[in-house]
């Protein structure tokens, strides 16, 4: 009998099991960025929210995009970038990661 | 004049200067081979891999030999850059609220036990996949042809979750939010929005991939699954479901995942078209899985073509192959077994007879007649969505 209660109460709380033990863990991928003046504002600003590698697989672009690219962090995503560091990134990223052309 | 304005007025100035080159944009092939990256991801083999924070990895297209993707090479996308690590099965619920007659709180258990379990075989695309091929390169992830796979998904209708709750007849809208989140506060969080109407019984919340829990990157414990529909409104780790009677503003359906509102979904670089309309469903594409770019192979050896096609579900009726740089094309062999939202696997035999490089090209035909075009042909967009070119891959013939 007591054996009996002990499989109905273990039936009724049976667990859903995860198939990961534990917590996660994302690695950290150190992606190569380059070195330069303004960089300190990118390191500064923008890694809070994503990753170096998000920046360099955007491809090359202008440096329109790059600065709409930074307003748009600021306008939609809220983040808190001065005019001044806005102005530094978008300098770094079409000195760096840019493909020539102004537009 | 504010210092931002001056900046623009100066931009805008010095391309009057230069001249900008008035080019329409072009398409060619996306990028093809990548690396896989040497780390791996949680129950991920080591995959092509964008970012880490947010976690954005590619299949490589190897994969795609298969009917169905597994789930440790399947892509991963992500929006936000906090992702829960950690998940209590037991004690998750998903929350569904607004316009119902009874709230609900459900749990996992409540999920498995007490609703009608459904599964559904479908392809899960980003709407961005192949980025790549869009020049001039549009904004995003410059994915190749990997942010793709297809997947058993098991679960529950949503629709049988929303009777549950009883909608109420102002009810209009759902919204869908996961569990990600981002750094600051103020940041929106990555909410979709569908309207009732496009919402039908195949629409499920789905707890199982491939017969296995879902993985963590891939919204372990529950995720929307929207068959035919681009990745973007499958929301990951889904944790609350709010009926609506209005449309909220929301970034990431306002400004992303958006073509332009004509009948060629196009725009030029110079001229973006000004209204916009979300991407939805998925048109016909295939993608060519062996032989890879650069295989070598002997002359009137037997090679096998292999590879996925798929559309939004009207089906996949043809698969054509041409070896000849699309002079002529000839039928693949089909499986039939596929149902309407799955991959559709091909394979083609084919002897080489020629020495030197060789294109072989793959192009789907769904139930409906539209087929892909070649590269080329594709239409340039600001958002670089929705790429289905013809599939070329470059063989050696030695």
């Amino acid at each position: 009998m007591i054996q009996k209660i002990t499989l109905i109460t273990t039936l009724a709380v049976s667990a859903l099991f995860a198939q990961v033990k534990d917590d996660i863990a994302v690695p950290y991928i150190p992606y190569e960025i380059k070195m330069g003046k303004g960089f300190d504002a990118v390191q500064a600003n923008c890694l809070m929210c994503h990753s170096f590698g998000y920046i360099i697989n955007q491809g090359p672009q202008s440096k329109e995009f790059w600065v709409k690219k930074t307003e748009k962090m600021v306008v939609h995503f809220k983040a808190p970038i001065s005019q001044e560091d806005q102005d530094k990134i978008n300098d770094y990223l079409y000195k760096y990661y840019g493909n020539g052309e102004l537009k | 004049m504010q210092r931002r304005d001056f900046l623009k007025a100066s931009i805008a100035a010095s391309a009057a200067i230069i001249g900008t080159s008035a080019s329409a944009g072009v398409t060619t092939q996306p990028i093809d081979n990548r690396e896989v990256s040497k780390i791996a991801f949680p129950e991920k083999k080591p995959l092509i891999t964008y970012s880490d924070r947010p976690p954005l990895l590619e299949s490589p297209r190897s994969v795609f030999t298969q009917a169905i993707t597994p789930n440790d090479e399947f892509f991963v996308r992500w929006h936000l850059p906090e992702i829960p690590t950690h998940i209590d099965p037991n004690t998750y619920t998903i929350k569904i609220d607004g316009l119902v007659n009874q709230e609900l709180n459900i749990t996992l258990n409540d999920l498995k036990n007490n609703f009608e379990q459904v599964e559904v075989v479908a392809v899960l695309q980003c709407g961005g996949n192949s980025r790549s091929a869009f020049n001039p390169t549009p904004g995003g992830v410059q994915w190749g042809s990997g942010a793709m796979g297809c997947a058993k998904w098991k679960g529950v209708r949503l629709s049988d979750l929303l009777n549950q709750a009883g909608l109420k007849k102002e009810a209009h809208w759902i919204g869908f939010n996961g569990q990600d989140t981002a750094a600051y506060y103020e940041t929106p969080n990555f909410v979709r929005e569908l309207e009732i109407e496009e919402l039908d019984d195949h629409v499920i919340v789905a707890y199982e991939m491939n017969g296995e829990d879902l993985p963590y990157l891939n919204g372990y414990p529950l995720r929307l699954v929207i068959p035919g529909y681009y990745s973007d409104s499958w929301v990951k780790m889904l944790s609350h479901i709010t009926v609506t009677d209005k449309y909220k503003s929301l970034f990431f359906m306002d400004i992303a995942y958006r073509v332009p509102n004509n009948e060629t979904e196009s725009e030029t670089p110079e001229e973006k078209f000004p209204t916009t309309k979300p991407i939805t469903v998925m048109n016909v594409k295939s993608v060519i899985g062996y032989p890879l770019n650069g295989t070598t192979v002997y002359l009137n050896s037997h090679v096998v073509i292999r590879g996925v096609a798929f559309d939004d579900g009207h089906g996949i009726k043809d698969v054509l192959i041409s070896v000849d740089d699309g002079q002529t094309w000839e039928k693949a062999e089909l499986d039939n077994k596929a149902g309407r939202y799955a991959f559709k696997t091909f394979r083609f035999a084919y002897k080489p007879s020629t020495y030197g490089k060789i294109n072989i090209m793959a192009k789907a035909v769904n139930r409906l007649g539209k087929e892909q075009p070649f590269a080329k042909d594709v239409l340039w967009n600001h958002g670089g969505y929705k790429y289905n070119g013809i599939d070329v891959v470059q063989i050696h013939v030695i």
